[in-house]
This record gives C-alpha cells, sequence and structure tokens, in this order.
C-alpha cells in the first residue's frame, strides 16, 4: 500500500529529466529582448585602482552598456554578511557589488558589460583599460595575523575579522597542567574548491512599469536571496520575485548572495530589460566561494589509561577578502560547538581567529565547521592511542558518550538528542571484521606491504535549528521551514514548500512523507518549491536541514489535513469523531473498516463542498510552520583502509565502510547516495583537493586540470551500513544524512594513512596526502631515525 | 616565479653587450616582439604577443634597462598588461669573459597573473626557458655570424 512507501527506496522523481537533458536551469531560460552581463574581475589580488577607461568597450559591437563601481555607488548596497557573530568583536568590511577604489582578491568584479550577446559582452571586457597599482598580498591566515603583514581593509586592525571563544566544563589550565599524557599537533585543513556542476548563474527581469523584477538564479535559498536582495538593490519584497529553477549542485557555494547577482539586478533595472549572467568554469573557481582554510593548533590531556580530561585548540580561519553572507559562523558556532565530538570530555577551550587575506571570499562547504572539528577530535584521539599504545577502538570506546535516547549535555553547550556511539563502532568493526583487517596489517607488515586503518567516529549538528538560538548566535533569519499541502478535488496533491532542494531527492522523500502520512500514493504529490511567489517562506537547503526541518513542517500539515479529513469522515459515515480511526489512507469507525472513506473521498467532499459538518471550511489544504526545538544529531563510525607504496608515495585507497546513523530513513536508496557523495567529498579532502595560491595571490588551481577532483577509478565500493536512533523531539525522528559522509570521512582516510606510515615514524604530513607529500614524510622520518 | 639561465658566445664581452642592449636587435630576438620605442632614459615601449598553452594575447608595457655598465651588467625591468594578464619582472644580467668568448649570466624573477598564470601556470616556466634560449640563440647568430 502506498504508505508503506514511506520508508522505501523508490526512484528518485527527479532522474528521468536530469540524464535525459531536459530540466531547466538558469542560463537554460531564455527571454525576449534579453540582454548578457560580463564580469570584469581583478588580475591582481590586490591594488589599488588608479583608473579604469571603458570608452573603447562602450564603443564595442553590441554593447548596450558599462558601469563601474562609480555607477553603482548609492544603487546597490554593498553584499551584506548575514551572520553577526556575537561577542567576537566581528568587523564587517564593505563588500562593494564593484569594486570602488581597491580590489583584494583575483576575482573581485571592477566592471560590468552590457551586451546583445554573451560573445559581445565577454569580447568587449578585453577593451577595458584599467590601471592598477599593486599592493603587497597575503594568503595564508597565520601569516594575515603577524605583524607587519599587508593590511586588506583601513579600518580593520591586524586584518582580524573575529575573536570568538567557547569555553566549557572544568579549568582548562589544570585538565592540562594534571595531566599524565598531552598530544598535540598542527593541522592545515587546506582551502577546498566547491565544483558544483552547474556554475553560478544570474537572470534578472525587471518591468519598469509595474517595478517588479523576476530573478532566477542558481542558490540553495531562494526565499533569503529575496530578503537580501530586497535590502541591497533596493526592489520592494512584495515586487521581488527569486525563482532557483533546476540547480545543479551548490555544496554550500550556493547559500551567499554574491555581489555578480546584484550586479546583474542592477543592470536590469538599470536597461529595463532582462540581463543574464551566468559564469564560465574558470570564474567559477576565484569568484564562487571556497571552502575550509584553517590552521588548527590543537592539542588533547588524557590519563595514563587513556581517559581524555582536556582538548584545547587554536584556529586561525582563512576568511578570504570579505565576509561572505554566512561565513562567520562556519569555523565558530557550527565548529567549536562540536568539539566533544563522541565523547565525554570534561574541559574544552578554543580560540578561533577569523582573518580577512587576499583570497577568494569562504563560505559553507559540505559539513562546514563539523569536518573540521571531526578531524581534529579523531586526529587526537589517533594521537592518544598512538601515544599510550592502545587500539584506536580501545580509546574511542574508554571515552564514548554512553547511550543515551533523550538528550545528552556536552560542556560546550549543546545538548545532543540521541545516539549510541558504541553501537554505530561495534557494526563497523562487525561489518569491517576489524580483528581481521588486524592481522592481514601485521602479516603484510612481515611481507614489506603496508597497509593502514583508519577509524573516525563522528556526531554532527544539523537540522539548523532553533530561530531563537539563530537569533542568539547573530544568524541574522530565522531556521523554521514551513509547508502547504493542498488536496485537489481528484485527491491529487500539490506541496508548496519552502525548502529549495537542489539535487538530494526533496521531490521523492517529501512526497514519501505525505504518502506515510495519508495514504496517498507518492505518484499523487507533485512537490512545488524555488519559487518565492509559488511557496511559503523557508530559509533554504543547507547544514542538512531540508528533510530535517522542511519535513517535519510537511508532516505536521499532513496531520492537520488528517485532523480536519476526520471530521468530515466521520460526518459523511454519521459517526462521532472520536469514534473514528484512521488506517492507510481511509477512515472509519471503529470495528468496522468495511464501511469507510478514504482520503480521495474526503478530498473530493472538501473541495466540492456539498455536504460538509457545520463550521467546518471548505477546501482541504493546510499549512505548517515547524521550527524545530532543538537541532538534531547524526552520528556514525567510518573505517578507511588503505595501502601505501613506500617507493612513490602513492595512497590506494582499498576499502571503505562506514555506519551511519540518521535516525529513520525516508528513502535509504536516497540516504545511501547521500552517504557516497559525501564520503567522496571528504576523501577528496584527505587525498586529492587543494586549493592553492602563490605568496602574490594568484590562484593557481583555477581549472580543472590543476584542482584534483575525486574520480571514480580512484576509489573503491564504498560498504554502506546503518543503525537507526530516532530523534526524541522530531515528529518524524529523522536526523539528517547530506553532510554526514564528508564529516566523517577526511579523519578516517587521514588516520589510515598515518597508520600506515607508523613504521616508518612518520609524524604529521599535510593534506592532500599527494604521492609526493608521503613520500617526502618517508624520506625525513628516515632521516630523522 | 624565478629563472636562471647561462649563455655562451663565441664573442667579446663589449660586442654581447652592445647588441644586447640595442633596441633594435632585442625587439628583432625577442619572440613575439614587433618593436621598442624608445620613451629616453633606456627606457622603452613594447608590444609583445605571448602566448602560454591556449592562453596567447598582445602585452603592452615598458622595458628599462639601468644600472648599465658596459659590458659587464646591467638590469633589465619589464612590466606589461594584455587582455590575458599582466607580467611585471626584473632580471640581472652578468656578462663573463673568458678568452674570446663570453658567458651571459641571467637571473630573473617575475610575477605574473590574471589567466596567464591561472590557466598557464604549469607551463610557464617551461615557456620563459623556450622564449629565451630562442632569444639568445638568436642574438648569438647576430653577434657571433656578423665580422666586426
Amino acid at each position: 500500500m502506498s504508505a508503506s512507501t514511506f520508508g522505501s527506496g523508490i526512484r528518485r522523481r527527479e532522474d528521468p529529466r536530469l540524464i535525459t537533458g531536459s530540466a531547466s536551469y538558469t542560463d537554460d531560460i531564455v527571454l525576449p529582448g534579453m540582454l548578457h552581463a560580463a564580469m570584469l574581475r581583478s588580475p591582481y589580488a590586490h591594488a589599488r585602482i588608479e583608473s579604469i577607461d571603458t570608452a573603447a568597450a562602450a564603443a564595442a559591437s553590441g554593447v548596450v552598456a558599462v558601469y563601474t563601481g562609480t555607477d553603482t555607488e548609492g544603487e546597490i548596497a554593498p553584499a551584506p554578511c548575514a551572520w553577526l557573530l556575537p561577542d567576537s568583536g566581528l568587523k564587517i568590511a564593505d563588500y562593494h557589488c564593484i569594486a570602488k577604489d581597491t580590489v583584494r582578491y583575483v576575482g573581485d568584479i571592477v566592471a560590468v558589460v552590457v551586451a546583445e550577446s554573451r560573445y559581445e559582452a565577454y569580447d568587449a571586457l578585453d577593451l577595458i583599460e584599467v590601471d592598477y597599482d599593486p599592493l603587497d598580498a597575503v594568503v595564508e591566515p597565520k601569516q594575515s595575523a603577524a605583524e607587519g603583514a599587508p593590511q586588506l581593509h583601513d579600518e580593520i586592525e591586524g586584518n582580524q575579522a573575529f575573536h570568538w571563544t567557547v569555553t566549557g566544563g572544568g579549568d582548562i589550565g589544570e585538565a592540562f597542567e594534571n595531566a599524565d599524557v598531552v598530544v598535540k599537533e598542527t593541522i592545515v585543513q587546506q582551502r577546498l574548491i566547491p565544483n558544483a556542476m552547474e556554475t553560478r548563474a544570474a537572470l534578472a527581469s525587471y518591468t519598469p512599469a509595474t517595478g517588479e523584477l523576476t530573478l532566477w538564479n542558481t542558490t540553495q535559498n531562494p526565499h533569503i536571496v529575496r530578503f537580501l536582495c530586497s535590502l541591497v538593490a533596493g526592489v520592494p519584497e512584495d515586487r521581488l520575485r527569486v525563482i532557483a529553477p533546476e540547480v545543479g549542485g551548490g555544496f554550500g557555494s550556493k547559500i551567499a548572495v554574491y555581489p555578480a547577482d546584484f550586479v546583474t539586478v542592477f543592470c536590469s533595472k538599470k536597461l529595463g530589460a532582462p540581463v543574464k549572467w551566468a559564469e564560465t568554469r574558470s570564474e567559477n573557481y576565484q569568484a564562487t566561494t571556497h571552502g575550509r582554510d584553517h590552521v588548527q593548533e590543537i592539542e588533547l590531556a588524557a590519563t595514563k589509561d587513556g581517559k581524555i580530561v582536556g582538548l584545547r585548540a587554536t584556529v586561525w580561519a582563512g576568511m578570504g577578502a570579505y565576509l561572505s553572507t554566512a561565513a562567520p559562523g562556519i569555523p565558530t558556532i557550527l565548529h567549536g560547538l562540536m568539539l566533544s565530538g563522541v565523547y565525554d570530555i570534561p574541559a574544552i577551550h578554543e580560540d578561533v581567529y577569523g582573518l580577512y587575506t587576499n583570497t577568494t571570499p569562504v563560505e559553507a562547504y559540505r559539513g562546514a565547521g563539523r569536518p573540521e572539528a571531526t578531524f581534529m577530535v579523531e586526529r587526537l584521539v589517533d594521537l592518544l592511542a598512538a601515544e599510550i599504545g592502545l587500539d584506536p577502538v580501545e580509546v574511542r570506546r574508554r571515552n564514548f558518550i554512553p547511550k543515551f535516547d533523550d538528550g545528552h549535555d556536552v560542556v560546550t553547550g549543546l545538548t545532543y538528542d540521541s545516539g549510541n556511539y558504541d553501537g554505530a563502532l561495534a557494526k563497523l568493526l562487525d561489518k569491517a571484521g576489524y580483528d581481521q583487517l588486524r592481522a592481514e596489517q601485521a602479516a603484510a607488515r612481515e611481507q614489506g606491504r603496508h597497509i593502514g586503518l583508519g577509524l573516525s567516529t563522528y556526531v554532527e549538528i544539523c537540522g539548523l535549528g532553533p530561530s531563537q538560538v539563530a537569533g542568539a548566535i547573530g544568524f541574522q533569519g530565522g531556521l523554521w521551514e514551513s509547508a502547504i499541502l493542498r488536496f485537489h478535488p481528484s485527491g491529487k496533491v500539490h506541496v508548496m514548500i519552502g525548502a529549495s532542494p537542489h539535487g538530494q531527492g526533496e521531490e521523492t522523500t517529501f512526497a514519501q512523507i505525505v504518502a506515510g502520512e495519508l495514504g496517498v500514493s507518492p505518484d499523487d504529490v507533485k512537490v512545488i518549491h524555488g519559487d518565492t511567489d509559488n511557496t511559503p517562506m523557508g530559509w533554504g537547503t543547507y547544514g542538512s536541514r531540508t528533510t530535517a526541518v522542511g519535513g517535519a513542517a510537511l508532516a505536521l500539515a499532513a496531520r492537520k489535513i488528517r485532523d480536519k479529513a476526520k471530521v468530515i469522515a466521520a460526518h459523511l459515515l454519521e459517526a462521532a469523531v472520536e469514534d473514528m480511526e484512521y488506517d492507510d489512507g481511509k477512515f472509519f469507525v471503529k470495528g468496522s473498516p468495511d464501511s469507510s472513506k478514504t482520503i480521495q473521498d474526503i478530498a473530493l467532499m472538501a473541495n466540492v463542498a456539498w455536504n460538509m459538518p457545520e463550521g467546518v471550511e471548505a477546501g482541504l489544504e493546510a499549512t505548517s510552520f515547524y521550527d524545530p526545538p532543538n537541532f538534531v544529531f547524526p552520528y556514525g563510525a567510518h573505517l578507511a583502509v588503505v595501502e601505501i607504496d613506500p617507493e612513490t608515495g602513492h595512497v590506494t585507497l582499498v576499502r571503505y565502510v562506514a555506519v551511519d546513523d540518521c535516525g529513520p530513513q525516508i528513502n535509504p536508496v536516497i540516504v545511501e547516495g547521500q552517504v557516497h557523495g559525501g564520503i567522496v567529498q571528504g576523501i577528496g579532502q584527505a587525498l586529492w583537493e587543494e586549493g592553492v595560491y602563490d605568496e602574490d595571490g594568484q590562484l593557481l588551481t583555477g581549472t580543472m586540470l590543476d584542482y584534483a577532483l575525486p574520480r571514480a577509478d580512484r576509489l573503491p565500493n564504498i560498504e554502506v551500513h546503518s543503525t537507526v536512533t530516532p530523534s526524541p523531539h522530531h515528529p518524524l525522528g529523522v536526523k539528517g544524512i547530506g553532510e554526514a559522509g564528508t564529516i566523517a570521512s577526511t579523519a578516517a582516510v587521514y588516520n589510515a594513512v598515518i597508520d600506515a606510515l607508523q613504521p616508518f615514524g612518520v609524524e604529521g604530513v599535510n593534506m592532500p596526502l599527494t604521492p609526493e607529500r608521503v613520500w617526502r614524510s618517508i624520506q625525513e622520518a628516515q632521516g630523522r631515525n | 616565479m624565478d629563472f636562471k639561465g647561462r649563455y655562451n658566445f663565441d664573442a667579446s664581452p663589449d660586442r654581447v653587450f652592445d647588441a644586447m642592449t640595442n633596441p633594435r636587435t632585442v625587439a628583432a630576438c625577442l619572440p613575439g616582439c614587433d618593436a621598442l620605442e624608445p620613451l629616453g632614459d633606456n627606457r622603452y615601449q613594447a608590444t609583445m604577443m605571448i602566448g602560454v598553452a591556449a592562453i596567447k594575447g598582445r602585452f603592452k608595457g615598458t622595458v628599462e634597462l639601468r644600472d648599465l655598465e658596459r659590458p659587464v651588467s646591467y638590469t633589465l625591468r619589464v612590466a606589461g598588461k594584455g587582455t590575458v594578464g599582466f607580467a611585471k619582472g626584473q632580471a640581472r644580467i652578468e656578462i663573463g669573459e673568458s678568452g674570446s668568448s663570453s658567458s651571459v649570466a641571467v637571473i630573473a624573477k617575475a610575477q605574473v597573473g590574471g589567466p596567464v598564470a591561472r590557466v598557464g601556470q604549469r607551463l610557464l616556466a617551461g615557456t620563459t626557458k623556450m622564449v629565451a634560449d630562442k632569444f639568445f640563440a638568436c642574438l648569438r647568430q647576430k653577434v657571433e655570424g656578423v665580422p666586426p
């Protein structure tokens, strides 16, 4: 029956249009009289603009207009930072949509050309003469904090965007002084460059006669875009419609509202014509937000039998030249509050310095702060295990938070919802055959082969989150979601939802939620999202919150429908409401299931309203707003098995086994897909990916030839398992799964490589663990010993 | 980006120095260079076609000869920009004598930005060496080929 499709791995309804090329992305949309914009971007990481001569470009064939920062001044406000981190001395530098007198990263917009065709617009860019006076640049966060470093913003001393701290539990100084064992390490969470298949794009269409503007935008959160765009570009929210059509991946890089979006809106308003801008891949590398870029100095204090007594860290987080929309919250709230991991840690202290550097602004990137936290904790636990000569499994078990199903407080101030961390680890060890693998590893070492096992036991915070908390942590928006569920006379359903999925398959899972709650077939449910004129307010898809928060809103709307339908059914069956029962789409009097009304019968009656109970409104429709009482905390245990060729330093990922617990799974196949993708992105950080700038701030990894993305032929079959621990506070018990894989896998792979290198005495190697780095680390260790 | 090179000539340092500092010879030998227009004070305006991998474009800029010590050494400063990026560099050139031949040592440092850096980075060192080799091969032909 239909209700049983909740929890089954039905096929994603999104896929036929995606794999047959019939989906319509922003750049596929063509409007009559549409013009094309191209952005002139700074080739310098830091320079003063002495003069700009646009005369030749303006006179070029097909060019309609050329605008510089002088033209946009007073017309569009600076691109806003919308996460005002409290108690951190946050200093936000103006991020002018078109640079006024100074450029601060390679990719900063200097001018825009609008032309009749995209080719003419790009050709005209070459005709703009900009006279730059180059200034010294700084690209590395710790160097940016150093005395004498080039300064990016006049009004911001020492390039410091913020200094945030988290302190929890007992006295951290005492914990370290009295500890038997202290292990420490410096970790570079290298800069990563998100590579969504669809690069960024915007199409703005302004109608002067009505003052209305429609913006098609490749975004993860159209309602936030509408809100911020109305503030920045001065189009009232009621006249501004934002549509996220098909969006080809985001991974966090499509959360921000970008200068180029606002500039496109400006051009359309100015010219009274539709204007489209679409990024090239090369432009994407330099102008779309990057991820990570932290330097972490971390240490762990413990007793000699492996009980953790304290964790202390100092982090320098590169923020790029300006603060992107949500940037300040990533290396702080989403990172520092998770430093207890799955362990009972009695004292935690972390300082995080956010620093401006002459680089592309950094934003959320899949996991956003949590992979960096998990990596720290999981690395330290392995260092502790090595130091005291215990198996990493045993050290973990001695520190795990014991099983809990209704709340556990950690010293950073969070209350985890539910977890059984040892349960996930036990299942992992069993599925992977851990003891056998250790035996094989020992045997291989005898033969001179270097196999390594790496564990990562993680918990993450997602399903963001209670709006009251959002306010307290300075997030300039709410974090609730809403849904409208509407039955048509024929029993078919429309769902209008504020969340904005862009590849995660929620058109399918949302339909399954409706099926589960109301017994309709998922095929009868159309899910409408991504259009601010046709959907209720929602705060977007990020932080693994779409199903966890949007799905809850939808389930609650369905339950309202069920309640109303029960009243109508009772009336039609001439029974008392209290005597009515519901089962899988049917309403009947207790004990007489044969005489029933289906949800479709009731939808028809409610819509024609010929015979309604007194005082009951016509129609079968419900709206629900869901503001979660707490975050959700998915968790799991991952194991990576690698083999290293010491002659070349090449790392082969031999096996990858994952156990994840995201609560009840609405669609296990979609869950598995999310886990796969997440794991691969985390492996990418461990082994291959790195965004590199030279010391002058030139991006050296500006193409897919230079930036090493994961490839299928380098990956083993990923073995995915799960346990199921419902969230006690969620209407469906579900947690999020979009980011879990990425949060876990970098540490697992890294730990495995270090484990394989153990016979050589290799200590720390910076990621990515390329053959060259691994080979050098072996040579250096051998030189030392 | 750093570049180091050494080129030997079967000619006296005086001859090599004169050829290397003669704008017409330089323009003729530098691949992609149309002309060096004098601006005075040993400064010249140059236009040059540069191609690194798929990135090709015309650079406009200035060339300046400084600290001229005939026939021992001088410094070359170059700054240019074009549609595919910008380049700025300085080269120290020292000419040594051994018997009747000369040896030219070049130590250069350059900053490159824009698409030419982003896309062509991996090939930049190779391209620089190729341009330098061609330049000195041409120069050698001129100083060795023509009798004094």
